[in-house]
């Protein structure tokens, strides 16, 4: 058996030791370790993106990341998103126009939507698409997310001119 | 998020209310199977079948029995002493909880590895050897009708569906249902037609694929079993289980909270048997989670062929039409007779025809077992009766949606089964479908490489019956509601409809109405989430419960000698001297139903509701490789009167793109052995983002369903009837090729355009 | 799956890590394509060798006006470079739509080159433009072009105790450079066909050509007929549809079969080729 590895990291801009199985992914220590079970397992493979959040502020897909290699870097995810009692901007437009539905792959395509807003103000439909694309929804259809992305777009926006 | 509890002064029916779960969605806070973790908890890891067809000879368990960590290995043969007779399944008892004796498919559950880690229990599944005797496989519908290998020895039918019982005991084939309907004389009536047409339509097997993979969790005492599951149907499950078990009902409780994803997948019984009794076995909590590539070794979506053959007159009127449809079951029959059974009654599509026979057949393959996906069974009708409709206007030279205004099926006229037409807004759905798409404005079709086309179908189906639904709503001294229901949100919104359901009757904001979680140990009955039946059934069963809270608030009232408008909470203060008490109303609703005759299929009441889609699509077909952009996608349904337009909106549409995928590319693709070539999400590929069509409409037709809550009724699977027929259409209007099998890939397209030239 | 993970903080403690006889000791640098064979059972690595502290990540030019690219660099920062997006614009765009930005977040450039995968896109495009990459061993350095670095399915010629440590990419001069790929299923699908072209128009004469397939073929393929019918003459669709295959042992795979893929090798070659040369103008 491998020996555990020693491991130092921040989430959600707390700061977090732990020992771990060296073969162990990001997902696995963030919902078995750490009980941050926002981030999903989904196929596992790199290809729905249910699993994605943000390692040094670029969304990448936590279950083909080995936690060790998460040494000293910061880790962001959907339970990281909201400011204290209040939701970010685009988990609001989320809620309010039905982008989330079953709410699986909600978390992963909030993360991957934060990462493109935090980088730009307004991006536009294409820009949109090129990020979230190959995060996958069932349920929606996706037009729901888009709106609601766009929507975060106008909020956060608006709350920069406040 | 506390709001003040006040008499709603706007109507709660009708409100685009987000999702009441929303908060809990968007932080990553809902609740999911996939996230419990219990004390002491054993993971479990199934070995699969690699053989199609075979009897097990052996079955070497002892390496992975050997694996540090695994705390036990288990195959059919370490069942016996719990369950007796371990076969189950919600029309046929065909489905073993672990292989016994033999294999019937690729990927069948042979043996299960418990570890506390289950890293260390997929290691060991690797481990473990079996061999097998290969026996003979059929894999194809058609010709598992005459085939020599026969699936299942013997047909062994559910006692619960009366019209099965007969099938008991059936040796020597795979049809295991084979439904008929005679309605006037079809033979005779193409034989005296001006033009008759006949075509044969084929679609793929699919999978669901919800992005929360099925996944159950059993705990067990020495009297009880808890059974946490990502299921549509809790009320079955425990019915299931407890047969299986010879227990009674009331000692298992199954508890099922959010889904990420359902559409069919997780219906009737899957996963759970197998926990509950490894759970009983081991004493301790054992959870399954299937993998994405192991779902597609559970439960699919029937492939089928169609032939269909109809008579018309010089006029342009459908006087008769045939249709036989045979439904690739897999192995194990799930639901299939009932999709069988259902579909057959609307196979002929929605048009007014005198003449009809049907013949539907369900049949065993050696495939991954077929059940309900979004649809039941209709969409794959709808794929043929459509294509067929086209085929026939354009050969007539008349236009497609004239031809079928010709033919419609109108309130007041027998439909095939002979059950009139009622509330179904056929011709409103056509009529706004040629409006969304301007069909009367010229088309350019492009004269270079890339052709344009347009098309439009449209289907409907009667909504499964009878089923039952029960609700409870409970009022509180303070005058908050409580509803109890077993229908599972598994996206669709059904928490919040409800909540509206029972908030218009109460006079409550929809937001302070709160939704309980099916669990059986609390919330009444219900038949399952499924087949758009919940808005209808359980809509009208809440409606019922919180008439009901409000008779009896009304009677206090009365008792109590309090003037009419009193207040709720000063109700329950009078009563009982301080903030105390509650009120329950109960609620039970099935439909009246009248079983189809046995021998021709006829019956005057075969649904409580139509639900009727049409979707109409503009497309570029790039003529030099094949590939099919949609531009425009236009979606038109009749849902009765929405609860909540928002959310019928968002169905239709993830309707719509769900069926997109089956249309143009999803497909599991199965090798001469049987076995699945493309397991997996990076080779069976959904639509993502930059599937979506340009630009995507979604509209509801004014409409009211009179028998329903509020004149609703169920839209989860309308979006789908019509999208592949209308693409395939529209193929033919830019191409001029006619494509006739599921999907609609690109090097299908060039290979007909090949031949075409 | 228990494996050791070293993590070396130099090229020769991390080449001293490898093992020259033992497959199952691998390095791993972005890793989304070795976790992926790890969970599909294909590896059972006893060791995994990080390469993420070697400093071997960054972006610059040459004193011959070459890109030089750093193995770990992340696809996403070429992808975003200013130097790659002007000087090689063709591996910008390229970068835009192969798999998603989580995965070009984390893939590298190194390890994209070293899994050999024919259907990923980079090494048709680099091929094309004459890119080498520099190979570290026990005994030293050496370089190769990228052409030669595939030798079939998943196999290279880059030994086990060998790592790609620089990508190098001659200037583009005046030759302008397309990738063209076609999916046949989900937009964001493995490609079926991936068609590099690297022209040098003279007029409407071609002076030099290069054209490399991915994705149809076990491995990135020249089409060396093509170059030919290219070069120094007026262009002829016919020809050209004709040698675009000639040569080609096509496999039908789940994306379609070989007959399909050539005719798809055939209109995105053409297309390939009018895009280089709209570019030109």
């Amino acid at each position: 058996m491998a020996r555990s590895l020693q491991l130092s990291l921040t989430v959600n801009g707390e700061a977090v030791e732990l020992s771990c199985a060296g073969y162990k992914t990001l997902l696995e220590v963030l919902r078995e370790d750490l009980g941050l079970t926002g981030t999903k397992h989904g196929c596992e493979l790199g290809e729905c993106g249910a699993c994605a959040v943000l390692i040094d502020g670029t969304p990448q897909l936590s279950c083909l990341v080995l936690a060790a290699e998460c040494e000293g870097r910061a880790v962001e995810t959907v339970e990281g998103l909201s400011r204290g009692a209040e939701l970010h901007p685009l988990q609001a437009a989320f809620a309010d126009l039905g982008a989330a539905q079953c709410g699986y792959c909600t978390p992963g395509i909030l993360m991957t939507a934060k990462a493109l807003l935090d980088n730009e103000r307004m991006p536009d439909r294409e820009r949109i698409k090129e990020a979230v694309s190959g995060n996958l929804c069932r349920c929606t259809g996706y037009q729901q997310i888009f709106e609601a992305i766009e929507e975060a777009a106008r909020r956060l926006e608006h709350e920069s001119h406040r | 998020m506390k709001r003040a509890l006040s008499p709603a002064e706007t109507p709660q029916v009708g409100r685009s209310l987000p999702r009441l779960e929303s908060w809990l969605k968007v932080t990553g806070r809902a609740e999911y199977v996939h996230n419990l973790r219990l004390p002491g908890m054993l993971y479990g890891r199934i070995f699969r079948s690699s053989v199609a067809h075979g009897r097990i000879r052996r079955l070497d368990v002892s390496a992975a029995q050997a694996v540090g960590g695994v705390h036990r290995v288990v195959s059919a043969a370490d069942l016996k002493g719990i369950v007796p007779d371990p076969y189950y399944g919600p029309a046929f008892h065909d489905q073993p909880v672990l292989a016994v004796d033999k294999v019937r498919y690729v990927g069948e559950p042979v043996a299960v590895v418990l570890a506390a880690d289950p890293h260390v229990a997929e290691e060991a599944a690797h481990l473990i050897v079996a061999e097998y005797e290969e026996l003979p496989a059929v894999y194809d519908e058609l010709e598992a009708m005459t085939s020599k290998a026969i699936v299942h020895d013997a047909l062994k039918p559910a006692g619960t569906f009366p019209d099965l019982k007969h099938l008991k005991g059936r040796t020597g084939t795979n049809v295991a249902l084979d439904f008929h309907l005679r309605r006037g004389d079809a033979a005779q009536a193409l034989a005296a037609a001006d033009r008759v047409f006949e075509h044969r339509f084929r679609t793929q097997q699919v999978m669901h694929t919800p992005l929360e993979p099925l996944v159950s969790v059993a705990e067990s005492t020495d009297s009880s079993l808890t059974i946490h599951t990502a299921s549509q149907s809790p009320s079955f499950v425990r019915i299931e289980v407890a047969r299986l078990l010879g227990w009674p009902e009331n000692r298992i409780r199954v508890r099922v909270p959010f889904l990420g994803g359902g559409f069919g997948a997780k219906l009737y019984i899957k996963l759970e048997a197998l926990v509950a009794v490894l759970s009983l076995l081991t004493r301790r909590a054992v959870k399954i989670s299937l993998t994405m590539e192991e779902q597609f070794f559970t439960i699919t979506k029937h492939a089928s062929s169609f032939r269909i053959k109809s008579g018309v007159t010089r006029d342009g009127r459908i006087c008769a039409r045939e249709c036989e449809v045979w439904w690739n079951g897999g192995a194990y029959a799930d639901i299939g007779p009932r999709v069988t059974q259902k579909s057959g009654f609307t196979a002929a599509g929605p048009y007014d025809i005198e003449h009809v026979a049907i013949d539907s057949y369900a049949l065993y393959t050696n495939l991954p077992p077929a059940g309900a996906l979004r649809g039941f069974g209709i969409p794959q009708l709808v794929w043929a009766y459509e294509c067929h409709t086209d085929m026939m206007a354009r050969e007539l030279g008349i236009d497609p949606i004239e031809f079928r205004r010709r033919n419609l099926l109108r309130d007041g006229r027998p439909q095939a089964t002979g059950t009139l037409m009622r509330d179904a807004a056929i011709e409103k759905v056509l009529d706004r479908l040629a409006v969304l798409l301007e069909w009367n404005r010229p088309f350019d079709r492009g004269t270079g490489v890339v052709r344009r086309g347009r098309g439009i179908a449209i289907g409907f189906k009667a909504c499964v019956s009878p089923t039952t639904s029960l609700a409870a709503v409970n009022v509180n001294g303070d005058g908050s509601c409580i509803v109890y229901c077993s229908t599972v949100d598994m996206g669709q919104g059904s928490d919040t409809a409800m909540a509206q359901i029972a908030g218009e009757v109460l006079h409550l904001p929809a937001e302070t109405v709160r939704v309980v979680h099916s669990d059986t140990d609390v919330t009444p009955y219900d038949m399952a989430t499924l087949g758009s039946r919940s808005l209808f059934h359980m809509g009208n069963a809440v409606k019922l419960a919180a008439e009901d809270a409000l008779k009896k608030l009304n009677q206090l009232k009365s008792e109590l000698q309090m003037p009419p408008d009193a207040a709720i909470p000063e109700i329950f203060k009078k009563k009982y001297g301080m903030q105390a008490g509650n009120v329950v109303g109960t609620g039970s609703f099935i439909p009246s139903y009248a079983p189809p005759d046995y021998a021709t299929g006829l019956t005057s009441d075969a649904t409580p509701f139509w639900m009727v889609g049409g979707s109409g699509v503009e497309i570029e077909v790039d003529t030099e490789t094949g590939r099919v952009r949609v531009a425009r996608l236009v979606n038109v349904a009749d849902v009765g009167t929405p609860i909540n337009p928002k959310i019928v909106e968002t169905q239709l549409s993830g309707a719509a793109i769900m069926q997109l995928g089956f249309t143009l590319f999803e497909k599991m693709l199965f090798d001469e052995h049987g076995q699945l070539r493309n397991a997996s999400l990076a080779e069976y590929k959904i639509p993502g983002f930059l599937d979506m069509p340009e630009e995507i409409i979604n509209e509801a037709v004014s409409a009211e369903q009179r028998s329903g809550p509020f004149g609703a009724k169920g839209v989860g699977e309308t979006g789908t009837f019509g999208v592949s027929p209308a693409i395939a259409n529209a193929i033919h209007d830019a191409v001029g090729v006619r494509l006739t099998v599921l999907p609609l890939n690109p090097e299908s397209i060039f290979m007909e355009l090949q031949k075409a030239k | 799956m228990p494996f050791e993970l070293a993590e070396p903080r130099s090229l020769r403690e991390a080449i001293a890590s490898l093992d020259a006889k033992d497959p199952s000791v691998r390095p791993i640098s972005g890793g989304t394509a070795l976790m992926l064979m790890m969970k599909a059972g294909v590896l059972r690595p006893s060791r995994l060798v990080s390469l993420g502290k070697l400093g071997l990540a960054g972006i610059r030019t040459g004193p011959g006006g070459e890109l030089r690219v750093g193995a770990m660099t992340s696809l996403r920062t070429i992808e975003k470079s200013e130097i790659v997006r002007k000087g090689w614009p063709v591996i910008a765009r390229t970068l835009r739509t192969l798999a998603n930005v989580r995965v070009r977040n984390v893939a590298t450039v190194g390890g994209h080159l070293a899994h050999a995968d024919p259907h990923m896109d980079l090494p048709p495009v680099l091929s094309a433009l004459g890119a080498r990459v520099t190979i570290a061993g026990a005994a030293g350095e050496r370089s190769i072009p990228v052409e030669e670095l595939g030798t079939g399915y998943l196999e290279t010629s880059i030994r086990l105790d060998e790592l790609i440590t620089l990508l190098e990419v001659p200037p583009l001069g005046g030759r302008s450079a397309a990738y063209l790929k076609c999916t046949t299923r989900s937009a964001d699908d493995w490609p079926a066909v991936g068609v590099a072209v690297s022209l040098d128009f003279q007029g409407d004469s071609i002076r030099e050509a290069s054209v490399v397939i991915g994705a149809a073929t076990d491995k990135p393929t020249r089409l060396a007929a093509v170059e030919r019918i290219l070069v120094g003459r007026k262009l002829d669709e016919n020809l050209l549809d004709e040698a675009a295959t000639q040569e080609l042992s096509v496999e039908g795979d789940l994306h379609g079969s070989a007959a399909y893929k050539k005719q798809l090798i055939r209109v995105y070659l053409r297309r390939a080729i009018h895009e280089a040369r709209a570019q030109s103008r």
